[in-house]
This record gives C-alpha cells, structure tokens and sequence, in this order.
C-alpha cells in the first residue's frame, strides 16, 4: 500500500470510528446533511460523467497552476503540503470524507506584479463523477492582487451529484483577493463547498457569493484574520424559489486592527428552505477590531422558511461591532414607482430584486470597472432570478 | 395654442380615501390636450392624493367617480397601464430604487412604454445618446445616468430626474407633484422649458405648486383651488396671485363668504 492508499485509507477508518454529523449538531440541525454514503459512493451503476473538473480561462498568465492526481503519492503530498489536517469540529466529518474520495486537485499560486496591477483568474468546476471530493488550493503572494471568479454551474442536464468540495486560500501579508463565486446545482444536487481562508497582516479578502438552492446545498466559509489590519468582506447572495440552501460562515478575527464584515441577502419563495448563520469571533487582544453582520431574509411568494442567526462572540473589550437580522418585502415605493413609469408588476419586480442583488455584490466587491463589472453586468443574476424567481402566489405569514 | 373641445383628461367627482380618512370628498375637473391646469391648496388639501390617485396607487382607494384619459376608463386599468395609456405622475418625493442604475431604469421604462405603442424598442447606445443630451439640457449631471436610481441624489437632482423620465417618456398628460421644490433658478427654467416644449407637442399638464414666479412662467389656461376634498374655486392667473397675497386661510373664508 503506497502512502496516498493509506491516507485514504485512514480517513475512512477515522469516519468508521467518529461517524458522521450528528443530528443534533448546533451547525447543522437546521438542516442536516444527506447521510455519509451519499458523499463517498461511487455510483458504479450510473452513466460516466464528462465534466473537466476545474478549468482556468484564458489570459491567466502570471499565475501557476498545477492539476494535481490524489491518488498519485507525490502528487498528493504536493497536493496537500501545508494544509491542515481534519480536526474535529463539528464539519470535520466533511473533511475527513475530502480526503477519503478526493481525487484530484488544483494548486494556484498567485505572484505579486511589478505593477501591482490585479491579476484576473477565472475557474470553472463541472464535476467529473457522481460523487466526489474537488480540492482547490490558491495561494496570494505579499502583496499581490488578484481578481478571481469561480463557477459551479450545471451548464448542460447530467446526472444529479454529491460534490463535497473544499478549497484553501492564503493571502500574504498585504495581499488582496477579490472573489465573485457562482454556485448554481442542479435541483436533485447535493453539494457542499468549504472555504478555508487564513489572511496575513494587511491582506483584504472580499467574497461575493451567488447561489441557488438544491436537494442538498452547503455554503460554509471559515476565515481568520491571522495578522494585525487584516480585513475581510463578505457577501452572500441567495436566491431560492425552490430547494434549500445553508450557509455558514464563521469568522476568526486574531490581530489587533481587524475588521471583518458579513452581510447575507435570501430571496426566496415556495417551499425553499434557506439557512443563514454568520458567527464572529473577536479573540482576545484584538484591539481595535471593528466587525459587522446584517443578514436579510426577503419571502417572496409562498411559504418559504428562512432562519436567519447572526452570532457574535467577543472576547476582548475595545471593539467595535454590530449585528441584526431583518425579515422584510421589497420595497413597496420603489415597486410602484417603476409600475408607474410603466413597467408591469413582473417586470418592476424583477427589477427591484437584480437590483438588490447588485448593491449587495457592489457594496463588497466595490464598484469598479474590469472584468468583475463584466461579469456582473453580463446577464447572469438576471437569467437567476428569472429562473428562480418567478411571479406567483402572495407570501404567507404565520 | 388650440385646444381640442373633448378634454383629454375628464374626473368626475372623484372620492378617494387613504386609511379610514376620505381625503378627495369630489373632485371633477377637465384638461384638454395642450393645456395646463395649475393646483394649488394647503398642506394635506388632497392635491398629492389626487396624483396617486389617478397613478393607481394601492393606498388611495377610489370609493367614487370616475377619470377618463383619452376617453378611457383609467380607474380599472393597474398602475402601469395607467402609464402606459399616456400618464405621468411625477413624485413629491422621488425614492429610491436600491441597486437599479438609472440608464437601466430609464431604458427599461420607455421600452415598456414603446412597446405599448407598438413602437420598436431602443438598444442601448441608442438610448444613452439621447438621455445624455436630454440630461444635459436638464442640467442633470452625467454621472448620475450610471448610478442607482435616485440613491444619494440631492433634492433638486431627484426633480430634475423626474424631468428627464417625463422628457423622454413623453406622455399625453403629466402631474408634477411641486416640482419646483427643492430646485434651483436653473432648475425651475429647466421645468418651464420642458413643459412648454412638451405642450407645444400636445401633452397635457397638471401642476401642483406653491410658487408664483414659476406659475406665472408657464402661464396656466386654468388654476384650481383645492380645499378640503374639494375644487372650491376655479379661475386664471389672478386667482393664484390672490393666494400667493392673501393665503389659503383668507381664500376659505372669503368662499364661504
């Protein structure tokens, strides 16, 4: 047995002997995750897929990448230098089951530019089998600025998937991540992504995140702001008319001078069932740290449940921080007046919702202009909510 | 200026409650095309409620009456029908719409609008084109086509906004909500400019304002007193400058008279 078929080997053992999430678990009881098989299974008897895995858009230079095979023992140990092992949270299980079925890898090292001008990645994922494990491992030098855009869209109809993915990133000290990423399954998916983000002293990180419901959808961020001025931004956007979603994100702040803000944005209808839990930790010594959590819950149509639990957990006294939780309808003034200058109610409501989502993305990504702007203006979030969001029966309370 | 003798916009003793308070007890009143009544009446006299009103606004409830737009039943249509048949409301108070750039906004409408009059829909550069010059003879800054509607506008900026939808929109009768307030001198030439500009092409205007000076500039056909719910007087520039002497309160008491 070669070292990759043993620490494979051992991660099942480890999930033998732990087991998987309990059902009482504070994380997850809300919604609890499909079983351990669905998330090691292989599904012989189903047709292949034919997804590429992770692929780098063009114009990428300046970056090093390396796809790298788990199942290969160099490769894996290059795959999987420096990163920690599995602990014992309660999402450890999901990691435990990472290295149990991963396969494959993708490693991004990120430079700093003479300039400093931001380099632009943009990363595709489209799974490769009906259970599987990605791994992306991305790297920001000292001082480098990079935009990165990540995709996970069903882009044709395939099979339904369990895709637990995990993804590390490290900033450098004063480095600086702007990071849009697109979750969009299919209806029958069950998917789990978990971010793992450690920033340095002075790096910026600023995530925006769209995402649709599934059969299973998991949205779990874990980022601690390791060095004094370390900041981070993020933005969830999620969109539901049916299927269900949960994201968390939970937040470390270390150092002295550290700000971190959360701000989470449902849209739902139906029967969708949309969990949003931000919880921040301000660590002893951090003076001068500044957070802020604004999670809003908005029914549309239907009897959709949405829960909503900011969290702050304050370990030191010269902080700043502030949180809430606001369940509301769009605004009622904003929609007649577009109805008034003409626009039916489907076509004003439309409106008002993109561009809701849109002041959310801004207002963590910034402005801007390049390829983000590009993006964001390109139709995506007006095809999601037209497909998610559709016109239909009034909300109902209680 | 020739005015047709069928009025364009006829209200029949329009009652509208807002809550539990009936604000409009019976309005009646005609605008032909081309024409411009002015509206004037104290604080809470109904003039707001009869915009909204007429707009289609789910707070003001029509108990009674009828208005009629080009000879079309305006009370069953929905709001953007309202729009679309040729009415414009424009805001006391213009919100904002969090998020929604304004050229998207602007274009968006007057799409709906075209399509509407079997007209064929503008594309972008088309559209930029033409609001840029109008913002600009608006004196509404450029800037301000590419940021979300209304948000962090100042007051005037709001109003002259309003100008720019109702310049490019262009329908067949306009009720400007005291547009005048919060603008500036230019701004008020602006609004006089547009709304001569656009009688000349037809368009018909009710205008709520509390000023002379801006009232005098567009030289009303008619000017309406609102008092309680009411049309309690009707008259021409005389009657606007007796206000502006002697006040809502001695005009009241001199009809009761």
């Amino acid at each position: 047995m070669d070292s990759a078929q043993a620490d494979i080997l051992a991660a099942r053992e480890h999930l033998d002997a732990q087991g998987w999430i309990a059902r009482r678990s504070e994380a997850f009881h809300h919604l609890p995750p499909p079983a351990l098989p669905d998330w090691l299974a292989a599904h012989d008897d189903a047709p292949p897929l034919n997804g590429p895995g992770w692929t780098l858009g063009q114009g990428a230079s300046g970056v090093q990448a390396h796809w790298l095979d788990a199942h290969d023992p160099a490769q894996r140990a290059e795959l999987l230098a420096g990163l920690p092992r599995p602990g014992e949270g309660e999402a450890a299980p999901f990691a435990w089951a990472h290295r149990a079925l991963c396969r494959e890898g993708l490693r991004l090292h990120v430079a700093a530019t003479p300039q400093r001008a931001p380099l632009c990645l943009q990363l595709h994922h489209q799974p490769r089998a009906r259970a599987e494990a990605p791994l992306l491992v991305l790297d920001v030098a000292p001082g480098a600025h990079c935009v990165l855009i990540e995709t996970h869209e069903a882009d044709t109809a395939r099979p339904a998937v369990a895709q637990n993915l995990h993804a590390h990133i490290r900033l450098g000290q004063g480095a600086r991540l702007q990071h849009l990423r697109i979750a969009a399954p299919q209806a029958g998916d069950r998917v789990a992504h978990h971010l793992h983000v450690q920033l340095a002293e002075g790096a910026d990180y600023a995530q925006a995140l769209a995402a649709t419901g599934s059969g299973y959808h998991l949205q779990r961020n874990h980022i601690t702001l390791q060095g004094a001025g370390a900041s981070a931004r993020q933005a969830a956007l999620l969109l539901l008319g049916s299927g269900q979603i949960d994201q968390q994100t939970y937040t470390d702040l270390q150092a002295a001078q550290c700000a971190s803000q959360v701000e989470t944005l449902v849209l739902a209808q139906g029967r969708a069932h949309a969990v949003a839990n931000a919880h921040t930790r301000i660590a002893p010594g951090s003076d001068g740290a500044s957070v802020r959590q604004r999670l809003a819950g908005v029914p549309l149509a239907g009897h959709p449940r949405l829960i909503l639990r900011p969290h702050l957990e304050i370990l030191h006294d010269d902080v700043q921080a502030a949180h809430g939780a606001t369940w509301g309808a769009l605004p009622e003034d904003a929609l007649f007046y577009a109805r008034q200058r003409g626009l039916d109610e489907a076509a004003a409501r439309a409106l008002i919702i993109e561009g809701m989502a849109h002041a959310l993305l801004e207002r963590c990504l910034g402005p801007g202009d390049g390829v983000l702007a590009e993006w964001l203006q390109g139709g995506w979030l007006a095809r999601a909510i037209a497909q998610q969001l559709q016109p239909g029966e009034e909300v109902h309370h209680g | 200026m020739t005015h047709t003798t069928q009025p364009l916009l006829q209200v029949r003793d329009l009652r509208v409650r807002v809550g539990e308070r009936t604000v409009l007890q019976s309005v009646s009143l005609d605008v032909p095309a081309g024409a411009l009544v002015v509206l004037m009446g104290a604080n809470g006299s109904g003039k707001s409620t009869l915009g909204m009103a007429l707009a289609g606004h789910p707070s003001y409830r029509v108990d009674g009456g009828q208005a009629l737009l080009g000879g079309q039943d305006l009370l069953p249509l929905p709001a953007h029908e309202r729009a679309r048949a040729g009415l414009f409301v424009s805001y006391q108070s213009p919100p904002d719409v969090p998020g929604v750039k304004n050229n998207l906004f602007l274009r968006t409408a007057l799409n709906a609008v075209h399509e509407a009059r079997g007209q064929p829909p503008l594309d972008a550069f088309d559209f930029l084109a033409g609001a840029r010059q109008t913002a600009k003879e608006l004196g509404l800054p450029e800037a301000l086509l590419g940021r979300p509607v209304n948000e962090g506008f100042s007051g005037g900026e709001r109003k002259r906004n309003e100008l720019l939808q109702l310049a490019l929109l262009q329908p067949r009768l306009a009720l400007l909500d005291e547009i005048d307030s919060g603008m500036d001198v230019d701004g008020v030439r602006a609004v006089v400019a547009l709304v001569q500009r656009l009688r000349a092409q037809g368009t018909a205007f009710i205008v709520v304002s509390h000023y002379l000076t801006m009232i005098e500039q567009l030289q009303p056909d008619t000017v309406l007193r609102l008092d309680q719910g009411r049309i309690a007087e009707a008259g021409d520039m005389e009657l606007a400058r007796r206000i502006a002497r002697t006040g809502f309160a001695r005009q009241a008491e001199t009809a009761e008279a």
